[in-house]
């Protein structure tokens, strides 16, 4: 929306989210501080990724939107092409391979593709005449299957769910007919019982099972959640303090620094600190939401709503798997959870979302 | 212009799928912000309970037993330090490997192993402690001391063995401690609400008083467990551990009994198979209570090899027999006085009545002969002379005149067939023979011979060593007594034998009587007389195993070691104000005088001459 002007060259940005979402990095060092039980290291490393990340964002945020429309079939190929680079030839960990290894860093190129993806699909559909007729519904569904699946035989459930909706978030906004929609939700519904015994392995059967049972398996799968929900409700009001969340640093909740990083920040600084957090989060999709109803054109709005909706339902999703709403999944919480990876691909995600707010489309004289 | 139509038809559908996914964010929000304030306001108490007994655990701290002294305050149990090599199961991946690290340096026997391994998977998952070598001596603890950085799962703890000082001498009276049974330990858990998590101060874990003193007075000698509130991690690691109560060392347990006088008994008995019981006459204490042979409480207590514990249980000697409280012997000639007491207050005779004893009486009835031990018999005998020789053929004459159940009623008030002592282990009151008894047990009818026999303190009459003892008392303390006990300065009521004829002077005749089965030339104990320079009052007698009709059958039976006849003593003195009465068993020792007699001095001597 704005640029400072000066005499050569122009700098493109938007005070709102710049301010909010440094905000929301800097809490974030915070808690990971202490989530990481006051591991420097960690914190460190963690500093580095959101001080570049947050570069990143202001130089992503430059170029002209055309940009990002030209050349996003190149990214979204790129990012796959990673992927594959992952799957073939990078490390395995704990039975996965997601991951290329840079000596000090290890990157996950699958965040990538949930940015790229979206952008691809946007300008994809940008010229498309309303209501997207089948053909074009039927080859853009196909991609973002295609995508997902190379993710999710990584395997790699908890990113390739956020690509599949990534996809589909923009090709719902683009204008995909409500007919559609309702027959193929219809279909989904029905395939339900199939997809449960053939697409699910056993231990996300599980998962799932014990969400709405807690007391089936109370020292398995349940363990985390019912952990998980003891940090929460112990933190009270206020919270237990900083450092000082005993769920937290007696290990009785796993992974305390990427996926229940929640549940130690509720802990530790309660209902308050939580609606503070919550808080930030609201403001940026807020600012999100007009930024894409008040975006230049088809294109920009698309990819605005659509990375916006991918960093509500990456939220959405660690969320309500921490406070056991929804099955476990590997999903970190945006913007706060250790790894550079999750981290770097919003700020990518933030950085366009601020270039194609902020410029202005040239009207022709 | 089409274009800018289409441009704002697109607009509008974006607008409202977008505000679609929105709103619909927003209710999922408000349903988790929901779900959020459910947790931390409505439910927070709950929560916070939950987190708190996670990292939370209550362990009960045993306390250490109560110290158990002897009459003169000489320590006869006491709890010793040791260290023990203890294992955390929980830390340990391999427990083979765990082993092989640590025989590397450390000596570890087979057994230990065996059951290190045999309790690991149970111990590993409860997350409790295993000790697997006990007692490591010095040399072991520095071993492992300097290699400890390698072993977080593993260390040397002090712990406590019960210590029994004279672990031979007392086995019977104080008994032992050892492992609780499953019943006890439920109890022990239900009654002193424990927690699972025990931080244990003997070596031995949970110990119970097994036998004698020790069980009788478990509660008194157990103490109190202690609490501490142990802070740990999810893995189980201990990262603090604060006491919230302190265990109390139980009470220490003042006994009556004496340590010399057993240190007498064990002595002169020499493990033959028998039993001493010495009472104060003063307050009805017991001062010795012994039964041999004897064992090793402290093997019993600390640890005894398979091998050795089946050979004490399979012993023909039954050295875990408490042939104190338990051996039924017949009291034989020693119950004359008591009859010669019955036949006073009856009016059967005075101490004038004499009769002519030919060596044996005939029953009127159907002409069957009682021997008496002399052959020719004493000729005239009048009641003085009956107790001091032990003639067999006046009390057959006396007995004869009585009636059984008035005769039963009198022993009853003696203490015969009732239990003597109100702190002993498992004593056996055994039962004064009643026609009924005879009738049911039998299928006999009670005759006269019967009564004629308990008239020599033979037949049915059976008694045990304490109920002797009891008998001997109330002899020396003229009618009057309180009932047994252990446990020093026990409030007793003191109870006295109601008399209608029997009066102070016959006391003083009975008491001289006995006093010359030792001290007259004709006494049946007279050669124990040099064995002490006091005087004292007894009776003897032989309990027979074998009535043999004739003395051949009677010398074929003394062959047999195990056939042999008991000998028995009641003792008390020094006279004329005795301070102490005793009885002495000896299985298989034939002579009342000559076996036991100079047992009972001994123990007398150790309590009288100090």
């Amino acid at each position: 929306m704005r640029y400072l002007d000066f005499k050569k060259f122009s700098i493109y940005y938007d005070p709102y989210l710049i301010i909010s979402i440094t905000l929301l990095s800097i809490l974030g060092l915070f808690f990971l501080y202490s989530a990481s039980d006051g591991n420097t290291s960690v914190l460190i490393k963690q500093l580095i990724f959101v001080f570049f990340g947050l570069i990143l964002m202001i130089i992503l945020s430059q170029p002209d939107p055309q940009i990002y429309y030209s050349y996003s079939g190149f990214f979204l190929l790129f990012s796959i092409i990673l992927v594959f680079v992952a799957i073939f030839f990078g490390p395995e960990i704990n039975g996965a391979n997601r991951w290329i290894s840079f000596g000090f860093i290890t990157l996950q190129p699958s965040e990538l593709c949930k940015i790229f993806l979206p952008i691809f699909i946007a300008s994809y559909l940008y010229g498309v005449k309303l209501p997207i007729n089948l053909s074009n519904t039927f080859l853009t569904i196909f991609l973002i299957l295609i995508v997902f699946l190379i993710v999710s035989s990584q395997p790699d459930l908890g990113t390739a769910i956020v690509i599949l909706l990534s996809g589909l978030y923009v090709l719902f906004l683009a204008g995909l007919s409500w007919t559609f929609i309702g027959s193929a939700f219809a279909i989904f519904v029905i395939s339900l019982p199939f997809l449960w015994n053939n697409f699910l392995e056993p231990f996300q059967r599980q998962r799932i099972a014990t969400l709405f049972n807690p007391d089936l398996d109370p020292f398995g799968s349940a363990w985390n959640i019912t952990q998980s929900k003891i940090a929460i409700g112990s933190g009270g009001i206020f919270g237990k303090g900083f450092g000082e969340g005993t769920q937290s640093h007696l290990n009785f909740l796993p992974e305390t620094e990427t996926d229940f990083i929640f549940a130690v920040i509720a802990e530790e600084f309660g209902l308050v600190g939580l609606t503070i957090l919550i808080g930030l989060y609201f403001f940026i999709f807020i600012r999100c939401f007009y930024l894409s109803i008040n975006a230049r054109d088809r294109f920009c709005r698309l990819v605005i709503g659509g990375l916006s909706l991918v960093f509500i339902s990456t939220l959405f999703i660690n969320i309500g798997m921490v406070i056991g709403l929804l099955p476990v999944v590997g999903m970190p919480l945006p913007l706060i959870s250790q790894g550079g990876s999750s981290l770097i691909s919003f700020y990518i995600a933030f950085g366009i979302i601020i270039s194609m707010a902020s410029h202005k489309k040239l009207v022709p004289r | 212009m089409t274009e800018i139509n289409e441009t704002y038809k697109e607009k509008i559908s974006f607008n409202k799928r977008l505000i679609f996914l929105y709103v619909t964010f927003g209710i999922l929000g408000v349903v988790f912000y929901y779900q959020i304030f459910n947790l931390q306001i409505s439910n927070y108490s709950e929560y916070e309970i939950a987190a708190i007994n996670n990292k939370n655990e209550e362990i009960s701290v045993q306390p250490l037993r109560g110290i158990i002294f002897d009459r003169n305050g000489e320590i006869l149990v006491n709890n010793v330090p040791t260290f023990d090599l203890i294992t955390k199961p929980f830390f340990i991946d391999d427990p083979d490997d765990f082993l092989l690290k640590l025989s590397s340096f450390l000596e570890i026997n087979e057994e230990d192993k065996k059951a290190f391994l045999l309790q690991f998977e149970k111990a590993k998952t409860l997350n409790k402690e295993l000790t697997l070598k006990q007692s490591i001596s010095d040399e072991d603890k520095a071993k492992f001391l300097v290699r400890s950085h390698m072993f977080e799962n593993a260390y040397v703890g002090k712990r406590y063995l019960r210590n029994y000082l004279y672990p031979e001498i007392f086995s019977h009276s104080i008994g032992y401690v050892g492992k609780p049974n499953e019943d006890e330990l439920d109890e022990i858990y239900e009654l002193k609400s424990l927690n699972t998590k025990i931080n244990f101060t003997y070596t031995n874990q949970l110990i119970v008083g097994k036998t004698g003193l020790e069980f009788v007075y478990e509660d008194i000698l157990s103490g109190e467990f202690g609490n501490n509130l142990r802070e740990v991690d999810a893995r189980g690691k201990t990262l603090d551990e604060k006491i919230s109560s302190e265990s109390k060392v139980g009470n220490n347990l003042y006994t009556s009994l004496d340590l010399k006088s057993h240190q007498a008994a064990h002595k002169s008995l020499n493990n033959r198979k028998g039993a001493v019981v010495a009472i104060d006459i003063n307050d009805g204490s017991i001062v010795t209570l012994f039964s041999s042979p004897t064992f090793s409480t402290n093997q019993l207590a600390n640890g005894i090899l398979q091998k050795d514990f089946d050979e004490l249980l399979l012993s023909e000697e039954k050295p875990f027999f408490n042939r104190a409280l338990r051996g039924r012997y017949p009291p034989a000639s020693s119950i004359k006085p008591a009859i010669a007491m019955y036949g006073i207050e009856e009016g059967l005779i005075d101490w004038n009545f004499s009769i002519f004893d030919e060596g044996f009486f005939t029953l009127p009835e159907d002409g069957r002969i009682y021997r008496d031990w002399k052959e020719g018999g004493h000729g005239d005998t009048n009641l003085f002379k009956a107790i001091t020789q032990s003639s067999n053929t006046y009390f057959f004459d006396l007995a004869y005149r009585s009636d059984i159940n008035q005769l039963n009623k009198h022993l009853s008030s003696l203490g015969f067939g009732n239990k003597a002592c109100i702190d002993c282990f498992e004593e056996d009151q055994v039962f004064v023979p009643e026609p009924s008894w005879k009738l049911n047990k039998h299928n006999f009818g009670w005759f006269k011979g019967d009564t004629v026999n308990m008239g020599v303190g033979q037949g049915y009459l059976v008694s045990t060593p304490i109920q002797l003892a009891k008998y001997a008392y109330i002899m020396a303390n003229k009618g009057k007594f309180s009932d047994l006990s252990l446990k020093k300065d026990l409030v007793k009521s003191e109870k006295s034998i109601e008399f209608n004829k029997f009066s102070n002077d016959d006391w003083f005749k009975l008491h001289e009587s006995m006093v010359n089965v030792i001290e007259g030339n004709t006494g049946t104990a007279r050669r124990l007389r040099e064995k002490k320079n006091y005087i004292v009052a007894a009776k003897t007698g032989t309990a027979e195993l074998v009535s043999g009709d004739n003395r051949e059958q009677y010398s074929e039976t003394r062959l047999d070691d195990s056939l042999r006849d008991h000998a028995l003593i009641i003792a008390f003195g020094p006279m004329p104000n005795p301070r102490y009465a005793v009885s002495v068993v000896v299985e298989n020792g034939e002579s009342g005088g000559s076996v036991a007699g100079p047992v009972a001095i001994s123990v007398l001597n150790s309590l009288i001459q100090e």
